[in-house]
């Protein structure tokens, strides 16, 4: 590495930007990591040891978990075939489903919620077109229960597991498809021996995508469920905003990042051993 | 032979405009190796993957051992394919590429392995089976998508363009090759080529194909020594081409006036026809020992180790090449020489204007 | 095709239509409402109306909200630009071993819970002393359009075959010209696209805003969630709306400049 070890003055240009989050929020969050593992100015795992034996911790860490799972999963199950058909389609059906996944993206998560609180109302659409098919027997109020908080958020982060699949869906030879077609491969044989495989990946980063932001979401629980059920997002948001316990909100907000980090690490270590379609 | 065992008949395809396939007809025997040879956009692409089901033709029948199969899905046609960049699976090593088609088709566990490391040895690949498909080179990933397609037993192998990416050494390697397997397993197979040097040594037959149609359908040696069409005399070796008038005919024999000088030839032509004269240049003498002579300038000589390829001066619309064991002492660039060729090595063409 | 194969091939394409009906549901119940007559949402109206844009025209909280945003958001966005392009293009020039740890710290605040960074950066804003509202809204959000500038456009210079630029030179353009005329036309859909959805991520942040407003400087989100947390009217729907028309407006806009495919590759 006599050559690599030369400095390189164009490394220059990318100083101001790596100093500048390095400053205002690498630092940032290690101070916030270090804090946390002080008491009274001493190094103490005390705040972690005493939020862990809280039988509410475990209710507000299982309420995360088990939201963001099932949102993930509902955004896997309506996202896949959506990518899969977006890889597909051609003209105006693409136009369209393209258009559906980026409108919404570019349009704020407040007024989503918003308009999700409208919707799962008792005489909202879900509940009038339950009724109108026959599927419930008396309209049904979806909004400030579990449900409606996964749809709501199912809604929000959808994009987010179709694109990355599509991205890696498109990228797939077409030609494999042809191969396997000629070796004797039925389509079905095909879809699970060729592109499912090629494309994990892309479910992958889906996944960690959309978990990551299932269990950090704040806003969209503030609208669709409210303060009786706790996420460890709202909690530290809580913590800070208005119960002005910041011992409480620091130990969660740590909780929370070693959650979501450990999910980002885990699914990148992942992606790169399952390796590109490419 | 029996020439029906794949029949084509009447494929024609168009995309928008463009008429790709132009109704085209082919038939051959079990066992045998047919190159479909043309430039590109020729259609040979185009009619094999019609034979393999990959695409539908607008028109025309396609029937494979005496059944129908012009409807049926590829995967249910015994038909395998080599594709120009192999289309490996890249989540699969080597030894599952191969397997992959038996397993495709619910062959008995206890059967794949031997099958694969029989198929591994026949292309040389053994020693690579559990491998992944990334670390191989590009001879190495050829003879996997060999191995892959043999492995199935399809009745007809399909080899679009297998060597287009490897270079010259190693492809003429692996054209040997190739041979050698196939020869071996005994399989039918079409080869779709750009390469006239890689048809003429690979094949039992070549098409040439030409916009859409097949021009010609012989033996290598037949297609280069009585070309069919000009097209034919143009794209396989190399020709002297002279545009020319005929100017008497009789008894099967034409006199033909061109700028270089009057040529005679045995063809059917009337009085007035505009044709295009050809010669293949190793017919070409220097001196007046044959029949048909012409006097040309050289331009330029190019030596090829065990002859010597001279370019003349031409008229326009024609070329004017020799192929000599030796360039005369005194020839240089400039120097006037005599060319003759013999009336039975004369090939006589309606001019290509009239063909188009 | 068999049975099987139809039936799986018609399942993913209603899957794929449920999805787009799913995906656009909460934009046209919102434009429903907003011009509905009913001041309890309720849908099908019982009469069209424009009431509530009458309303929002009169609004003395929404509108100061609106353009602090847009304020924060180009200006937060102009800065993540200049500063993400440059770094793209320093780090993959110089080429150098931990790149890809590098990059993956620079694009991680678009994977990390916002209120954790938001908490972090209030405690050493803190610390600092540092008690402007406005300085600190533009430094909090310069965090979140950042990663979007450097990931696309890392993206986009991976892809960028250098040797164009020597090309150019050769053929008699100087360095700062060749750059100019070769470079810069190449990274325009990447530079466009990432700081459109730079600009957009601004505008719609809730989560790290929140800890740096102040009762008299609110970005849109805050306002637009305490609005429907306390006096819940359709005038919410009607500002909304307008919201969904400057999406669709952007997505044109960025439809003709880039193209669709290329906005999802994001």
């Amino acid at each position: 590495m006599t050559k690599g070890s030369r400095f390189d003055p164009v490394l220059l240009l990318a100083v101001p930007a790596v100093l500048y989050l390095a400053l205002i929020y690498g630092i940032p969050l290690l101070v916030l990591l270090g804090r946390s593992m002080l008491a009274g100015g001493a190094p103490s795992l005390a705040p972690f040891v005493g939020f862990f034996s809280d039988s509410f911790s475990w209710i507000v860490i299982g309420n995360t978990v088990r939201v963001a799972i099932l949102v993930t999963l509902l955004c896997l199950v309506i996202g896949y075939p959506t990518a899969l058909a977006l890889a597909r389609a051609k003209g105006l059906a693409q136009a369209l489903i393209l258009v559906a996944i980026i409108l919404p993206l570019s349009v704020g998560v407040v007024v989503k919620a918003f308009a999700w609180q409208i919707v799962l109302r008792r005489d909202g659409v879900v509940s009038q077109i339950m009724t109108g098919i026959g599927l419930w027997d008396e309209p049904q109020r979806l909004l400030f229960t579990e449900a409606g908080l996964v749809i709501g958020a199912a809604n929000v982060f959808v994009p987010f597991m179709i694109l990355p699949i599509y991205s890696v869906l498109k990228l797939i030879d077409p030609r494999l498809g042809e191969a396997a077609a000629t070796l004797g491969a039925s389509p079905v044989y095909r879809f699970f021996k060729v592109a499912l495989p090629l494309s994990l990946p892309g479910i992958v980063t889906g996944i960690a995508f959309v978990f990551s932001m299932a269990a950090s979401m704040y806003v969209i629980p503030s609208l669709l469920i409210g303060d009786r059920f706790q996420t460890l997002a709202t909690l530290t948001g809580r913590s800070f905003l208005f119960m002005r316990n910041e011992q409480l909100g620091s130990t969660t907000a740590v909780v929370l990042l070693v959650l979501t980090v450990a999910v980002v690490v885990a699914s990148a270590a992942l992606s790169k051993r399952l390796g590109g379609a490419s | 032979m029996n020439s029906g065992f794949l029949s084509v008949s009447g494929a024609a395809k168009t995309f928008g405009a463009a008429t790709v396939l132009d109704g085209v007809d082919l038939s051959m025997g079990r066992g045998e190796f047919i190159s479909l040879l043309g430039p590109s956009g020729c259609g040979k692409t185009t009619l094999l993957r019609i034979v393999a089901g990959l695409m539908a033709p607008d028109q025309g029948k396609v029937a494979l051992d005496g059944e129908d199969i012009t409807r049926r899905p590829p995967h249910r046609r015994d038909v395998s394919v080599v594709f120009q960049n192999y289309a490996l699976f890249p989540h699969l090593s080597v030894a599952e590429n191969v397997a992959f088609g038996l397993k495709a088709r619910g062959a008995p566990k206890n059967e794949i392995a031997p099958t694969v490391a029989r198929y591994l040895g026949l292309v040389q690949m053994g020693a690579f089976a559990g491998r992944s498909i990334r670390a191989l080179s590009g001879g190495q990933q050829q003879r996997v998508a060999v191995a892959r397609a043999l492995a199935v037993g399809p009745k007809l192998l399909l080899l679009d363009e297998p060597f287009s990416a490897l270079d010259r050494k190693l492809r003429e390697a692996m054209q040997i090759d190739l041979k050698r397997i196939l020869r071996e397993v005994g399989t039918t197979a079409i080869f779709v080529t750009h390469d006239q040097d890689e048809a003429l040594t690979m094949s039992d037959r070549i098409a040439v194909m030409h916009r859409g149609r097949i021009e010609q359908l012989d033996t290598p040696a037949e297609i280069y020594h009585r070309p069919a069409t000009p097209f034919a005399l143009g794209f396989v070796g190399l020709s002297t081409q002279l545009p020319g008038k005929v100017v008497q005919a009789a008894d099967g024999m034409v006199e033909v006036d061109t700028e270089a000088g009057r040529l005679r030839a045995k063809a059917n032509f009337i009085p007035g026809s505009a044709v295009l004269v050809g010669v293949r240049p190793e017919r070409v003498a220097i001196g007046e020992t044959k029949a048909n002579r012409i006097e040309a300038v050289l331009a330029d000589a190019a030596f090829q180790g065990a002859r010597v390829q001279l370019h003349f001066a031409a008229p326009e619309g024609g070329q004017i090449l020799a192929e000599v064991p030796a360039l005369p002492a005194d020839a240089r660039p400039g120097t006037r020489l005599t060319l003759s060729w013999n009336v039975e090595d004369t090939l006589v063409y309606p001019a290509l204007d009239l063909v188009a | 095709m068999t049975a099987i194969e139809r039936i799986a091939s018609f399942t993913v394409w209603l899957l794929a239509a449920a999805t787009v009906i799913f995906l656009l549901t909460p934009l046209v119940v919102t434009v429903a409402v907003s011009f509905g007559s009913s001041a309890v949402f309720t849908l099908p109206a019982p009469s069209w109306s424009l009431r509530w844009y009458q309303a929002l025209g009169r609004s003395r909280e929404l509108w100061p909200a609106v353009l602090a945003s847009v304020q924060l958001a180009a200006f937060s966005t102009a800065i993540a630009l200049a500063l993400g392009t440059l770094c793209a293009i320093g780090l993959l020039r110089g080429n150098f071993r931990g790149r890809d740890a590098v990059v993956t710290f620079l694009v991680s605040p678009l994977m990390l819970p916002g209120l954790v960074i938001g908490i972090a950066m209030l405690e050493t804003f803190r610390a600092a002393g540092l008690r402007d509202v406005w300085l600190s809204l533009v430094l909090a959000h310069v965090v979140i359009t950042l990663p979007y500038v450097i990931r696309t456009v890392y993206a986009a210079l991976s892809l960028f075959d250098f040797t164009l630029i020597d090309a150019a030179r050769t053929l008699g353009l100087s360095y700062p010209k060749a750059v100019l005329k070769v470079l810069v036309p190449s990274l325009a859909p990447a530079f466009l696209t990432s700081g459109m959805f730079a600009f957009l991520a601004s505008m719609d942040n809730y989560p790290i805003s929140i800890f740096f407003t102040d009762a008299w400087t609110k970005t849109l989100p805050i306002q637009m969630l305490q609005y429907v947390e306390e006096s819940p009217d359709p005038t919410i729907a009607a500002i909304s709306t307008l919201l969904i028309l400057l999406a669709v407006a952007v997505l044109v806009v960025g439809d003709r400049l880039v193209g669709l495919r290329r906005m999802a590759d994001l």
